[in-house]
């Protein structure tokens, strides 16, 4: 009879840890299905290689960004998104822009290089969330990049572009 | 022989429920790694991501059996199942809302399905 007991005990232990290791997975399994995708840094990668490819394509700078005396065009700058064929209005009203998008253009022959132009697009307030180092990663995603140009007049730019991807609310749980 | 056979009961009773339990385990977490929401959103943002790194003229083969296979089990048209309005790549595989991912190139893509059989979708971009 103690016997008996005892194994009934056990069967009913046998349970009570079935359920807690099930219950484990199936929180598990929550965990792990119900976080999205996170692909900020592709795009923001992919953001970066078309701002560079609408600035400078096939070894010479756009000519509606610089004239042939090496004068950067405002227009450009002012139309800047439609130039790059570039769309960051998203068809939700009164959310702000998930995009940014700059690019500074620093004479390189110089020793000191200063800036002669800059493009920028986007939503700015992103910018100061770029330094901060945390393991949270509900923060907008930076991708820095640099290369150089020739102008139509031999000179030598280089290029700095800044391109970052918000869209924490679909890419971040 | 009467005490043994209550043992083998209770051991069958035992067993039966332990491999129960397991099934029911297993269908949930093969349930959950199948769900239309999760294809919907890995859809989306692929069709996206392949969107905003296209050039106009760009012309894409994507294939989806998987979609495919779940449309048919949700009784949705294949032809629907991935749209494109306003900026978003809508991407549906039931009769919900679908998950809509937004691509930042400015260029029109379009989708339609190459064979309904096979669920191959073509995507093509133009200025």
């Amino acid at each position: 009879m103690i016997k008996k007991g005892s194994n009934k005990l056990i069967s009913v232990y046998w349970f009570i840890i079935l359920i807690l290791v099930a219950g484990g997975i199936v929180m598990m399994a929550n965990v792990f299905y119900s976080s999205p995708y996170d692909i900020r840094s592709t795009e923001a990668n992919i953001l970066s290689t078309k701002v560079a490819n609408c600035i400078y394509f096939g070894g010479k700078m756009n000519p509606a960004l610089i004239g042939v005396n090496g004068v950067f065009k405002q227009e450009f700058k002012d139309n800047f998104l439609s130039h790059c064929n570039l769309n960051f209005d998203s068809d939700i009203s009164f959310t702000q822009k998930q995009y940014y998008t700059q690019a500074d253009f620093y004479l390189f022959s110089e020793i000191q290089p200063q800036k002669s132009f800059e493009l920028s697009a986007g939503n700015k307030n992103w910018i100061a969330d770029c330094g901060i180092k945390t393991s949270k990663p509900k923060l907008p995603v930076c991708y820095n990049n640099s290369f150089l140009a020739r102008g139509p007049t031999g000179k030598i730019y280089l290029i700095k572009t800044l391109s970052i991807v918000g869209n924490v609310d679909k890419n971040v749980q | 022989m009467k005490k043994r056979g209550e043992i083998l009961v209770e051991n069958v009773i035992f067993i039966v429920l332990n491999i129960l339990f397991f099934s029911i385990l297993v269908l949930f977490l093969v349930k959950q790694s199948t769900g239309s929401y999760l294809l919907e959103q890995s859809y989306s943002k692929q069709i996206a991501l392949l969107v905003d790194s296209a050039l106009p003229g760009t012309i894409m083969t994507l294939n989806m059996p998987q979609a495919l296979t779940i449309s048919k089990k949700n009784n949705f048209d294949f032809n629907k199942v991935v749209s494109f309005s306003r900026g978003n790549v809508n991407v549906n595989l039931s009769s919900g809302r679908g998950y809509s991912y937004h691509y930042f190139s400015n260029y029109t893509p379009h989708a339609y399905p190459l064979d309904e059989k096979t669920g191959v979708y073509v995507i093509t971009v133009s200025k």
